[in-house]
């Protein structure tokens, strides 16, 4: 019924007519005051509802048409409150749940760290710990969450940025980490020498002392880059740095065959399926194939799995594909042209980055046993720089070495 | 009210196309099945009883009968009835 919740917050009754004409009391009421669920109970008696204050107004009316009224039942708030006062320590259990409930609610009772990954947590627990920010601190003591995180940037050492968010009763801190360089590497002194015979191209020192100059010859195991700087008494070993560059040759001895054999798929394949069981395997597909001359058989196994497990039951398909050798002929310009390709490219593997062959010379070719020879100089330019370590073993140059090692970590 | 006045009102509803009800204060009922009435403009409970309920109009009254009527609801222009309705009877 419409505004049936205004009737329960005035609070209702469910009256009964006791005695008296039914329908002169309704004709008496009806204009006057709201009733409504008028009905007639089983003992034949007229029931119906009336607000509490309109009950009041009733009964002089009532008692005018020579009846009699008798409440029947009582809803709404004003009788649940009668009830409640009645009982005292459930209102008060009910109170104080709700301050309880409240009290608590104003407690920090979680405190989480989020993006550190260097930083041990605890380190940050506790920097916020003191700057207030614990478990079951009260959450009005706590400081405003910007200047929180502001403090705690600076109380905890490697981070860029802190982020302090405070939900109900949970405070999340999100820590972003300084990312910091790696450290480098501690070398001991050392000497930049010559790694094979060359005639030097290029020599930029970086660190330490150049021994030597463009179009020089050096052999292997020259000093090109010293490690000793300083003159006379004052020298000290630093871990010498730089580039140096020099011709280099190589001699090859190629055999590259006239007849290449090359293999080749012709296309055609037969697939057959597999059920396995174990490490048996059923043919379930696949029969009366005619078998290749030559052939490659790929198969593929696919087994069955429940969540982390393997079961011993699967499927495996097999490919069989035809295969083809092809044999071609090569002329001996083909075959020297293919060889001294070969060369070249295992040449520049080898010789590292940034070499560059400047010139090569056919020294000697024959043929011999289907294959031809050839003998080749390739002059390449590469870098020949190779570290030594400089050993001293001198007595008297031991704290030399000490204040040596000492620059070289500052480096 | 006046013979004339009505008769007036009589005629502005036919030439207005107007409700009659609402001119003429004429009863209006309303029906749900036999579950539930609603009349409107109705002048007070004559008689109520759990098989018959009479109420008083301009002109004569009108009785709604049924098993175990229930008044849900009465206001000084409006009733709705709930109930087993098994008639309604308007005498002049």
């Amino acid at each position: 019924m419409k505004g049936s919740w205004i009737h329960y917050i005035r609070g209702f009754v469910t009256v009964k007519l006791a005695s008296g004409e039914a329908d002169k009391f309704l004709a008496e009421t009806i204009s006057k005051v709201e009733l409504w669920d008028i009905s007639y109970g089983k003992d034949g008696k007229l029931r119906f509802r009336v607000s509490v204050p309109d009950f009041f107004r009733l009964r002089p009316i009532v008692r005018r048409a020579g009846g009699r009224t008798r409440i029947l039942e009582r809803h709404g708030i004003p009788f649940r409150m009668a009830r409640l006062s009645r009982r005292k320590t459930f209102a008060a259990g009910m109170l104080g749940f709700v301050a309880a409930l409240f009290a608590l609610s104003t407690l920090i009772w979680d405190v989480q760290v989020e993006g550190n990954d260097r930083i041990a947590s605890e380190q940050i627990l506790q920097a916020a710990r003191a700057e207030g920010v614990y478990p079951l601190q009260w959450s009005p003591r706590m400081k405003d969450t910007s200047e929180l995180a502001s403090r705690l940037a600076l109380r905890i050492p490697g981070v860029s940025w802190v982020g302090v968010e405070k939900k109900g009763t949970k405070v999340q801190i999100t820590v972003v980490e300084a990312a910091k360089p790696d450290d480098r590497k501690l070398e001991s002194p050392k000497d930049i020498v010559a790694k094979t015979d060359a005639v030097v191209t290029r020599i930029v020192a970086e660190n330490g002392r150049p021994k030597v100059q463009r179009n020089d010859r050096v052999r292997k195991g020259d000093v090109l880059i010293s490690g000793i700087v300083g003159e006379g008494e004052r020298t000290k070993a630093v871990v010498s740095k730089g580039e140096v560059r020099g011709l280099v040759w190589h001699e090859y001895k190629i055999a590259s065959p006239l007849t290449v054999k090359s293999k080749g798929f012709t296309g055609a394949s037969n697939e057959r399926g597999y059920l396995v069981i174990g490490n048996r395997a059923l043919q379930v597909s696949g029969y009366g194939q005619e078998p290749f001359e030559r052939s490659e058989v790929l198969g593929e196994v696919k087994r069955l799995r429940l969540g982390k497990w393997t079961l011993p039951f699967g499927k495996m398909n097999e490919v069989e594909k035809e295969v083809s050798y092809a044999e071609t002929k090569l002329t001996e310009e083909e075959a020297k042209r293919a060889g001294l390709e070969q060369a070249r490219a295992e040449l520049l593997a080898a010789c590292g980055p940034g070499a560059v062959i400047k010139g090569e010379k056919l020294l000697h070719e024959h043929t011999e046993n289907g294959k031809v020879m050839i003998n080749v100089l390739f002059e390449v330019e590469q870098s020949i720089a190779m570290d030594r370590p400089i050993v001293q073993t001198s007595p008297d140059e031991t704290d030399r070495t000490e204040s040596g090692t000492e620059a070289t970590n500052r480096d | 009210m006046p013979r004339v006045v009505r008769k007036l009102r009589n005629w502005t509803a036919r030439i207005l196309d107007l409700p009659r009800d609402v001119v003429l204060d004429l009863p209006r009922v309303t029906m749900i099945g036999g579950l539930q009435l609603t009349v409107e403009n109705h002048r007070g409970v004559l008689h109520f009883s759990p098989e018959s309920l009479r109420l008083a109009m301009d002109k004569g009254e009108m009785e709604v009968t049924g098993h175990e009527l229930v008044i849900r609801n009465i206001g000084a222009e409006e009733v709705l009835v709930e109930g087993r309705i098994t008639g309604v009877q308007l005498k002049a």
